[in-house]
């Protein structure tokens, strides 16, 4: 990691040194273990509080949404693909884009861990491939692969798919993975054993929204959750309204999801949200042999219509 | 069974099935009372938020047809 | 006015009127058997009885023949009332003990059995059948002898000679006595029949007032002379008193109008070749033969089986089909039509894919054929799934012998297969699908019209006036100028229109009226004021809804201002009233319940634009069709759904917003790209019609792939013909050529379009307001048979500049062998050529002639010579042309061996390898489109796999593509011959006008609209739209740089882009979200 981190700064310092560009988007150390933060420098002096560990899950292409500057990015292989679809999708040009590659093993599931110890967490550190973390009252040692996010652990796109500077040789990407193994798990559900499952899936929910500002995906100048006339979701408690949140939020992720788990990794009760995300995923999968993010040239599975699309769906 | 019958809003592309569901009219095709149509200019129009009120308002089921 | 009470209520009657009348007028049901509403009374069954009480005592009287007066009371089910009519329903079963509905009496009054003895008779005598006959005017049949003697006969027990077969007593008889057997057995001389409808070619009956089929335009009935009884005794007239708006005059007669005209054109189509003259394939005899036109009523939902594939004999559904091809087509032994028919194989394919959709996959499709000609775009690849993927099975043979199997039905066929070995085999069902002729009468209006017609009974046309007749001003298009599918019958008629059009330009827009304008009420900001109009439509709708009922809650509904119920909403005077209730009443908004928007949305919006209401403040409740006309068993369900839709409607209309319509201009100029055959005949035809026309040619000069062809199948000398039509397009002051020239831009949309171009290296740029893709295609290089390498194997257009130059190379040739489908009909280019068939013939019997004792051979895999074609076909085998035909896994082999040219190919007749030693090899090579994907661009033109141009669609609208202003014709869109050419040329100038000729476009009012607010500048929309719609605001722009735009024109309001933006930026005028949202929140009450 430490090499990792060396390389982040120097690329950085060269870029705005070179003013190549007007800033680095970046991680700095969070004020709370296992959350580190974006953090802007704009300027040679502030590279150095750039970090890189296994705790910068959230995307950053989420901070590159209609800026005007130029801009280097640092971009594990989930941001690169969203900075794709926010290239296609007219959010940024890719010319205004410096992107600097992170190879990437993986981020760690910090709900996961915080869940195994009764008293906070006061600090955790990475060694190699342990994960030391300490209490007030206790230190554990625990292997970083077994605690790694769920999306994490079925990712096949851990190598930046654009970039103009990598901080690392390429990361073997994960052969063996069942991607979609827990959508095929809900799939086989009985009709009542899936409303049971995506009622206990959402009753923790608060609507506060958190994953929808984690997603660099939603860049809607008005939500549809804010909009009122027509009013598309309640503003109350009510389940409806919230099962109504998250399946259109879903629908609006189709064929343009990268599984990137910012929202997961935002939502402060811990909810699994990409079990809609990742359906949706499989479909443009299977159906239209579609993953989002991998080419500057091709628009979503579903803004492109073919001749010989499969159309078994609709009876 | 009771005698309750479900009520299915059925959004209709006004070009094809609408026109077809016209067709049934005039070919006077019998079938039950239980949907209510919905117009529209093209099932392109139909979006998911409208199968999702529709059921929220009560509705047993959704077709949409085009 | 009579008013008396009935059961307790006090009613009202017309005097002279009689109990039952009123009663039914108040849905008072009595029972009857003998009454009916167009009859005169006879108090037969005496099953109306009913209590009448005169203020002193109480008697019984027959309601139906008993005249109310005033102050009377009549109970119709009282005790002794019931008491009566049980005793009168137990008589009535003891005689009639089988009658169905006597048992259904028999159950309703609770008669488990009758204790009388029963007898076995099914008449009631009750009349009705002596009655209307009387009615109808021929009176013959009566109720004869007395007493228990009494029976309904004819005088003396004769078959009667005034006895008109019309079948009145049959459909009036209650209980199934008098039946069509009876009528021709007993009681007429002459033959009694149901009238065959001629909708479902003789599957299902209609009545002697009908409405031909679902879609008849106009959708009303009519009335058949031939059958119906008062156009014979001048009696009857009972559909008078059931018509509510006395629609019907039988005083009506033919008028013979005239009208001046400056040209005919002619469309008067063909009829399908009658089989039952052929004796080897049974149709006249065996139940399960039938015709492809039959199959398709079978096949059709809307059909007497519903769809579903049964057969006539047993209603068994078949498991094993047979097709035989060209019946009527291709046969000059059993009948006269030698040519083509030009439509059965892709109709017997699709016939038989879609009996497979509707029966499952094991029912067995076989068709027999002679040559699979599926020559038209597309088909060739139909024709492959139905073999590859559907397994239709295909067997090359012509089926001579047909025997129907004495119990089962089946069908035995006996038939040669290709190796020449007669096979048997039995199916369920044969189809012969029938060819298409010319009808008698169309022959002789074609002799009054002093016209000339070939001797297959098409109208004579040159391959350069393809719908020219031989006389003046009288134009030809569909299957009179030729066997023809839709599209092709679709282009022809655009054609004959443009050339009627040429011909009548000076006179364009001289008969047309302007309508007068009613200034518009400005009703934003206003609350909503809505009248609500529930139509009745006679008994269609109030027959089954309870319309008052509808109307009285629509009044309870909010900012519902004016309620009312109309007989006929759509009448005249119902139009009027809306007009004037919208200005007395000040309402805002209009719902009208009645039929479909579909049909009568326009009507009523210019009723509102007439009443200086925007037409946009209006909804349509479909209670008709889809509604009463669905749910009559359910009145009250009916009813119930009716509110609900009025409801649903009543909610969105009162969000409905004013529309605007923009108009724009025209430019009154066209630009036609390419410089071929078709963008010459285009650009002539527009600039005949008085329109600016550019003309953009690649080359140096004009006319394209015709300048290396000879002659045409009609042998019209095909170079002289193109040098007269590029001198008259040289001389046309109109037609601006530009030659050597590349489309560089093109900016704008209909009706303004502006384009960049260069010449010569000059850039140049012009505005125009449609534009025409005529850009041709090209003969493709063969790659295989050794072309290439050596001077004696050429194409066919390699061929034909030969015998233009009379190259003196082929005088002396001994042997010609010609190959087809070289590089058609393959895995890279999975489409028929066309042409290739015909043209090979052509230059066969060209070389023939040349020299009558040349071998020549044409290698084909099945020869496609549709229509008129066919007789080169025949004409080449007569002069000794030979045919072999080659499989596509076994093609001939070339072989050049010391400056010898042979070809080797199997012949499955013989089962022998032939190798012919030939001077010269003539490679039938597949024809090529350019595959422009520029072009596609700038008019944002859709391509398909095989690179030609997609037109709107395959069958309606052939001539014009789906974005609006742009037009194609010609090669780019398939590969045709020149007379089609020149017809799809025409076509495309012919819609092209329909747009120029209005001089101006009104936008829609339902269109799609941004609120750039919003927009987050995704580009979903941009990238989705079919129409090219939406579209980036410059970044240079001061409002709104990157957000979306909607062009209102290019716009056709189907809404996809409104579902698909996620920022919810797009409103759908008409159907907006809040409007849609009102209706789903209003479904429940």
């Amino acid at each position: 990691m430490l090499g990792y981190i060396d390389k982040i700064r120097g690329i950085s310092e060269k870029l705005l040194t070179e003013e190549k560009v007007d800033m680095v988007i970046g991680f700095k150390k969070g004020t709370i273990p296992m959350m580190n933060e974006p953090f802007v420098a704009r300027n040679a002096s502030e590279v150095k509080d750039f970090v890189w560990d296994s705790n910068c899950g959230i995307n950053l292409a989420n901070y590159l949404t209609d800026r005007k500057e130029t801009i280097g990015i640092i971009a594990k292989g989930c941001d690169s693909r969203s900075i794709v679809n926010h290239i296609i999708e007219n959010k940024i040009t890719r010319e205004q884009l410096i992107i600097i590659g992170v190879p990437c093993k993986g981020m760690i599931d910090h709900h996961e861990i915080s869940s195994m110890f009764d008293t906070e967490i006061t600090e955790v550190t990475e060694n190699g491939s342990d994960i030391i973390v300490k209490g007030t009252d206790f230190e554990e040692t625990l292997k970083k692969d077994s605690f790694l996010q769920k999306n994490c652990k079925v990712c096949v796109h851990r190598n930046p798919v654009i970039h103009d500077e990598l901080v690392a040789d390429m990361v073997d990407e994960q052969k063996d993975v069942d991607r979609f193994e827990e959508v095929n798990k809900i799939e086989v559900m009985s009709q009542e054993e899936k409303w049971n499952y995506f009622n206990d899936l959402l009753s923790p929910c608060i609507r506060c929204y958190a994953c929808r500002n984690a997603c660099p995906l939603c860049f809607c100048p008005t939500c549809f959750v804010d909009e009122s006339k027509p009013q598309w979701v309640g503003k109350g408690p009510d389940p409806v309204d919230t099962r109504t949140f998250h399946f259109l939020r879903a629908y609006h992720m189709v064929g343009r999801c990268t599984d990137c788990g910012s929202c997961v990794r935002a939502c402060p009760m811990g909810i699994d949200v990409r079990a809609f995300t990742k359906k949706s995923e499989k479909d443009c999968f299977e159906l239209y042999g579609w993953e989002a993010g991998l080419s500057i040239d091709k628009r979503p599975a579903l803004e492109t219509f073919k001749q010989n699309d499969p159309e078994d769906f609709i009876k | 069974m009771s005698d309750w019958e479900p009520k299915i809003i059925s959004f209709l592309c006004n070009w094809c099935s609408y026109g077809a569901a016209d067709l049934a009219g005039v070919s006077r095709m019998q079938y039950p009372p239980n949907i209510r149509v919905v117009r529209i200019p093209c099932t392109g129009r139909m979006s998911p938020k409208f199968a999702l009120a529709a059921l929220r308002e009560g509705a047993d089921g959704v077709w949409v047809s085009g | 006015m009579v008013t008396f009470k009935l059961n307790g209520k006090k009613v009202q009657g017309e005097e002279g009127e009689y109990i039952i009348q009123v009663a039914d007028r108040y849905g008072v049901k009595i029972p009857t058997l003998c009454h009916h509403k167009v009859l005169e009374p006879a108090g037969m069954c005496r099953l109306c009885t009913v209590e009448l009480f005169d203020g002193r005592r109480s008697r019984f009287v027959t309601a139906c023949n008993y005249p109310i007066w005033e102050g009377m009371e009549i109970h119709t089910e009282s005790e002794l009332v019931i008491e009566g009519r049980k005793l009168l329903v137990e008589l009535l079963l003891s005689r009639c003990p089988d009658v169905p509905i006597i048992k259904e009496l028999a159950t309703e009054y609770i008669i488990e059995k009758t204790r009388f003895k029963e007898e076995n008779d099914d008449c009631i005598l009750c009349g009705l059948c002596t009655r209307i006959c009387e009615k109808m005017g021929s009176g013959a049949i009566c109720l004869t002898g007395r007493g228990v003697e009494m029976e309904v006969d004819t005088p003396f027990q004769i078959q009667s000679d005034v006895c008109m077969a019309c079948g009145a007593c049959a459909s009036f008889c209650p209980t199934g006595h008098i039946t069509l057997e009876v009528i021709n057995n007993r009681i007429t001389n002459k033959n009694a029949r149901l009238i065959p409808s001629e909708y479902d070619v003789g599957l299902q009956n209609r009545n002697p007032i009908y409405i031909p089929y679902a879609q008849a335009v106009p959708n009303a009935p009519v009335i058949d002379r031939e059958t119906c009884i008062h156009f014979k005794t001048g009696e009857c007239k009972v559909c008078t008193e059931y018509c509510g708006v006395n629609a019907i005059d039988h005083t009506q007669e033919d008028e013979i109008i005239e009208i001046d005209v400056g040209s005919i054109i002619l469309a008067p189509g063909f009829q399908p070749f009658d089989p039952s003259k052929l004796d080897n394939y049974g149709y006249a005899n065996f139940d399960n033969v039938m015709t492809s036109m039959e199959f398709e009523r079978i096949l059709s939902a809307s059909g007497p089986t519903m769809g579903h594939i049964t057969r006539i004999s047993d209603n068994k559904e078949p498991k094993r089909i047979a097709w035989f091809q060209c019946v009527g087509s291709r046969d000059i032994n059993n009948c006269d039509n030698s040519y083509c028919s030009s439509v059965c194989c892709m109709y017997a394919i699709k016939e038989s894919v879609i009996a497979k959709e509707h029966a499952g996959d094991d029912l067995e499709c076989s068709i027999f054929y002679m040559d699979m000609r599926t020559h038209g775009k597309d088909f060739e690849r139909y024709y492959n799934s139905a073999k590859n993927e559907h397994g239709v099975k295909f067997i090359k043979s012509r089926v001579h012998t047909v025997i129907e199997l004495p119990d089962s039905k089946d069908l035995e066929i006996r038939y040669a297969d290709e190796n020449g070995d007669i096979k048997t085999d039995i199916y369920d069902m044969i189809v012969l699908s029938v060819g298409l002729e010319t009808r008698k009468e169309t022959v002789e209006l074609a002799k009054k019209l002093d016209i000339d017609v070939s001797k297959s009974n098409f109208a004579t046309t040159s391959s350069f006036t393809p719908v020219s007749t031989s006389r003046d001003g009288i134009y030809v298009c569909g299957a009179f100028q030729g066997p023809k599918d839709i599209p092709q019958s679709v282009i022809d008629a655009s054609a004959a229109a443009s050339a009627a059009g040429e011909l009548l330009s000076t006179s364009r827009n001289k008969l047309t009226k302007e309508k007068e304008k009613v200034p518009s009420l400005n009703v934003i900001g206003d609350r909503p004021r809505i009248g609500v109009f529930v139509c009745n439509c006679g008994i269609n709708i109030g027959g089954v809804i309870d319309v008052p009922a509808v109307r009285d809650y629509a009044a309870t509904l909010p900012y519902v201002e004016f309620v009312t119920d109309n007989m006929y909403s759509c009448a005249q005077d119902s139009q009027s009233a809306i007009v004037q209730l919208i200005q007395s009443k000040n309402l805002n908004r209009i719902v009208v319940a009645a039929c479909s928007p579909k049909t009568h949305e326009p009507l009523f919006q210019e009723t509102l634009t007439d009443a200086g209401l925007n037409k946009y403040l209006f909804e349509m409740v479909n209670i008709r069709n889809h509604n009463s006309w669905v749910h009559k068993d359910n009145p009250e369900t009916a009813t119930d759904k009716a509110k609900d839709l009025v409801r649903m409607s009543i909610s969105k209309v009162a969000l409905m917003k004013p529309l605007e319509e923009a108009e724009l201009n025209v430019n009154q100029a066209a630009m036609v790209l390419g410089g071929g055959i078709s963008g010459m005949t285009t650009a002539l035809s527009l600039a005949n019609q008085g329109y600016n026309t550019h003309l953009l040619e690649r080359n140096e000069e004009l006319g394209g792939q015709a300048l290396n062809l000879f002659k045409t199948v009609k042998g019209e000398d095909i170079q002289a013909n193109v040098s007269d039509l590029i001198n008259e397009v040289k001389k046309k002051e109109n037609i601006h050529i530009h030659l050597n020239t590349t489309l560089e831009n093109v900016e704008g949309f209909v009706g303004n379009f502006k384009s960049t171009f260069v010449t010569d290296g000059q850039e140049n740029c012009i505005e125009h307001g449609v534009a025409v893709m005529a850009t041709g295609a090209y003969e493709s290089q063969p790659v295989e048979y050794s072309y290439g390498n050596d001077p004696r194997i050429l194409t066919s257009l390699e061929l034909d500049k030969k015998l233009v130059d009379n190259d003196s190379s082929l005088s002396d040739l001994n042997s010609a062998v010609f190959i087809q489908c070289v590089g058609s009909r393959n895995d890279e280019r999975p489409y028929c050529s066309r042409v290739c068939c015909t043209h090979s013939i052509e230059n066969a019997i060209e070389l023939k002639h040349r020299k009558p004792d040349m071998n020549v051979y044409i290698l084909y895999r099945d020869i496609r010579t549709y229509g008129e074609r066919e007789l080169a076909y025949a004409e080449a085998r007569k002069e000794g042309v030979i045919f072999i035909s080659y499989k596509v896994d076994n093609k001939p082999v070339v072989e050049i061996k010391d400056g010898k040219l042979t070809v080797t190919v199997l012949d499955h007749v013989i089962g022998q390898s032939m190798e012919l030693e030939t001077d010269l090899i003539t490679l039938a090579s597949a024809i090529v489109p350019y595959r422009d994907e520029k072009l596609a661009q700038f008019f944002k033109i859709p391509m398909n796999d095989d690179g030609f141009f997609v037109e709107r669609h395959a069958k309606l609208g052939p001539s014009e593509f789906a974005t609006d202003g742009v037009f194609l014709c010609g090669l780019t869109h398939y590969p045709k011959p020149i007379d089609e050419s020149i017809a799809h040329a025409k076509a495309a100038a012919s819609r092209a006008v329909t747009l120029l000729a209005r001089e101006t476009i009104n936008t829609s009012g339902t269109i799609a609209e941004t609120e750039p607010g919003i927009c987050s500048s995704c580009g979903v929309c941009v990238e989705i739209c079919p129409y090219s719609a939406p579209s980036f605001i410059e970044a240079d722009a001061r409002m709104f740089p990157g957000k979306t735009q909607i062009n209102p024109v290019l716009c056709k309001g189907c809404g996809l882009c409104v579902a698909s933006c996620r920022s919810g930026a797009i409103h759908l005028n008409g159907f907006d979200n809040d409007e849609i949202f009102a209706q789903i929140f209003a479904v429940n009450e």
